[in-house]
């Protein structure tokens, strides 16, 4: 499908100086945010989509990835230090490097998170380059009818597996899709939802949106329960003997199962939209624990629990990206943000993207692993700078962000109106989030819901309206049928 | 649960409102296509009444996550606040006042931190944003 010529000019753009510059620079971000408790790289890379408006497509998306792949690092480092994770999916980090902290260790601990994280990151990186051209070839050969049925199938997935319960995802998935309901309708072109408000003849703006639901509402709530500065638990003593701060390589090398054990975990299940690292995290470090001869130690600082799940919840990121750069549905919603950020540069993520933007997309494979090298380097520097910046009030961190937010907002979705929106949709997650509904599932619903109607307006035209026509599609059929039965049987495991 | 039942039920008017009211006030009617611009929107908001009606007959047994609703409810009208007044003064007039309230709010109350917030970020942000991307800042 892509010739040489395109592949390798596409990784000599991940080269270009511009590119190089960017892509640190997100990372350092990725991993000064990643550090501060509650921020995480999602909000990170939410707050930072709006900033890459003037940068070239490669530099902007490079930049974001940078700072997704920095902030599952900075993750570790509360979760290690504070016991306190910075993001879900480090809360198995914090079980054993807590308590290698307190043994007077941070610094081996949040090294071992950094050299699994990367090694995680890279493998599924390195499974995405190769699986995703070839996936994307199958998926060009579907159709409507089977984009329906696949879309289907991904909203029955993540709604069984997503949130409190899926009469919950199920509203959820609902609310997003009526969302995505507001602007111009696909068949008829005809302004709907509305309200006068000539701004939304285009629909609601999906970084205004994304940047509310994730950001904004965890900002409100957080703020809301702020009382006091945060003080790290742990401090780093400043005459260690060198075992006692560094990984050595014997180390790093008994932990080479648990840390393949971890990738392939975290690819497999990142591969799937809407499970996500946290789970990945978890069965990583349990599955370590099971074939573990030393299990008592598991818990009291064992640098294998520390390996297990940081391999594992790094290793989602990349495999995330194969649904989305191969079908454009976005797998989780650091995916979704990915895919908002591609929209807002003009690449319009799916099958054909390998095929129109292929030097865009090597070139973006090409900074992933550049940002994973970076990820080492600057962790490498940057672990005791940012190991302060756990000690950072988080009145200054969280007022901070709402500001970046109300700009970027602005620079991104049109101004006022724009931040407008991004409060509105603040309030319905606040809400949401606080009744048990999940604001992810909302998101990857609103992302989806324009081309889930035109496809299901597509659909519609070919059967001519007959559903005994779509035994002319078996692959769209069998995906349409498995849809509910799966999630049926996904709910009744998950009881 | 009652926060279930709660949410159920605001789903439940949600979908009865927007069914009989916000559609058909807010959509054009069209008679022809396959998919009519009333199709999904009338579709989804049918699976939110029925969404509703489950949870408010079917409640969960898990409890809703804590959330301290006055306080956050402060914070809100004050960022509603802050954009009524950014859109009227320019974000680097509204921003130093509105970051030092929201700080003042949290409980900070360290000079040193509030100067970060309410002159530094503001300051660096206008840097970043109006000198270096040459963008207008709201």
């Amino acid at each position: 499908m892509l010739d040489s010529a395109t592949i390798l000019a596409g990784l000599g753009d991940a080269f270009q100086p511009i590119t190089l510059f960017y892509v640190l620079a997100g990372v350092i971000v990725g991993q000064f945010v990643g550090a501060v408790p509650g921020i995480g790289p999602v909000m990170a890379t939410a707050i930072a989509i709006p900033f890459t408006f003037g940068m070239d497509p490669l530099a902007g998306i490079g930049f974001l990835v940078g700072v997704n792949k920095g902030g599952l690092v900075g993750g570790a480092i509360p979760a290690i230090l504070m016991n306190t994770p910075g993001t879900p999916d480090a809360a198995a980090t914090a079980m054993d490097g807590y308590p290698l902290a307190k043994q007077g260790k941070p610094l081996k601990a949040t090294k071992m998170a950094l050299y699994s994280s990367v090694t995680g990151d890279t493998f599924s990186d390195i499974v995405l380059i190769t699986v995703s051209a070839p996936l994307a070839i199958l998926a060009l050969r579907m159709g409507p009818v089977e984009v329906l049925g696949l879309m289907l199938l991904a909203f029955a997935v993540i709604a069984a597996l997503m949130g409190a319960s899926i009469v919950k995802g199920i509203a959820a998935a609902a609310l997003g899709l009526m969302a995505a309901m507001v602007g111009t309708d696909p068949e008829h072109a005809s302004p709907r939802l509305f309200f006068g408000q000539f701004e939304l003849y285009d629909g609601l703006p999906l970084a205004a949106v994304a940047i509310g639901m994730l950001a904004i509402s965890e900002l409100l709530s957080r703020l809301s329960q702020t009382r006091a500065a945060v003080r790290a638990t742990v401090q780093i003593p400043a005459n260690q003997p060198p075992k006692d701060r560094r990984v050595s390589w014997a180390e790093y090398w008994a932990c080479r199962f648990t840390l393949f054990r971890g990738a392939v975990i975290g690819t497999a299940l990142g591969a799937l939209p809407g499970i996500g690292s946290t789970a990945a995290a978890f069965m990583s470090y349990a599955s370590a624990k099971q074939v573990s001869k030393d299990r008592a130690s598991f818990g009291k600082g064992n640098l294998h629990g520390i390996a297990a799940s940081e391999a594992a919840n790094s290793s989602v990121m990349g495999a995330n990206m194969i649904p989305m750069l191969t079908l454009g549905i976005p797998g989780s919603v650091s995916a979704a943000l990915i895919i908002s950020a591609f929209m807002i540069h003009g690449v319009q993520p799916g099958p054909f993207l390998f095929e129109n933007q292929g030097r865009l997309i090597y070139g973006l494979f090409g900074a992933m692993i550049i940002a994973n090298a970076m990820n080492m380097l600057v962790g490498q520097v940057g672990m005791r700078v940012w190991v302060r910046v756990v000690t950072a009030p988080e009145s200054f961190i969280l007022t901070s962000a709402l500001l970046l937010c109300f700009v970027g907002v602005s620079l991104a979705a049109g101004g006022v109106f724009g931040i407008g929106v991004m409060l509105a949709f603040a309030l319905l997650g606040f809400v949401m989030t606080t009744f048990g509904f999940s604001v992810v599932i909302f998101i990857i619903a609103f992302f989806l819901g324009p081309r889930f109607e035109i496809s299901l307006s597509q659909s519609l035209a070919l059967l001519n309206g007959d559903p005994m026509a779509l035994i002319n599609y078996p692959f769209g059929l069998a995906m349409i049928v498995a849809a509910p039965v799966l999630a049926v049987w996904l709910v009744r495991r998950r009881a | 649960m009652l926060s279930d039942r709660l949410a159920g039920a605001f789903l439940l008017i949600l979908g009865g409102l927007l069914l009989l009211i916000i559609i058909p006030w807010q959509v054009e009617t069209v008679d022809y296509g396959w998919l009519r611009p009333r199709t999904m929107p009338s579709l989804l908001a049918g699976l939110l009444a029925l969404c509703g009606l489950l949870l408010v007959l079917r409640p969960g047994t898990e409890p809703p996550r804590s959330a301290n609703w006055p306080r956050a409810a402060l914070y809100a009208g004050l960022l509603i606040a802050g954009l009524a007044l950014i859109s009227r003064y320019g974000f680097l007039w509204v921003a130093p006042p509105l970051a030092l309230a929201l700080m003042w709010l949290a409980g900070e109350r360290r000079w040193i931190w509030l100067a970060a917030g309410t002159m530094g970020t503001p300051a660096m942000i206008w840097l970043c944003v109006a000198i270096l991307l040459e963008r207008p800042l709201p």
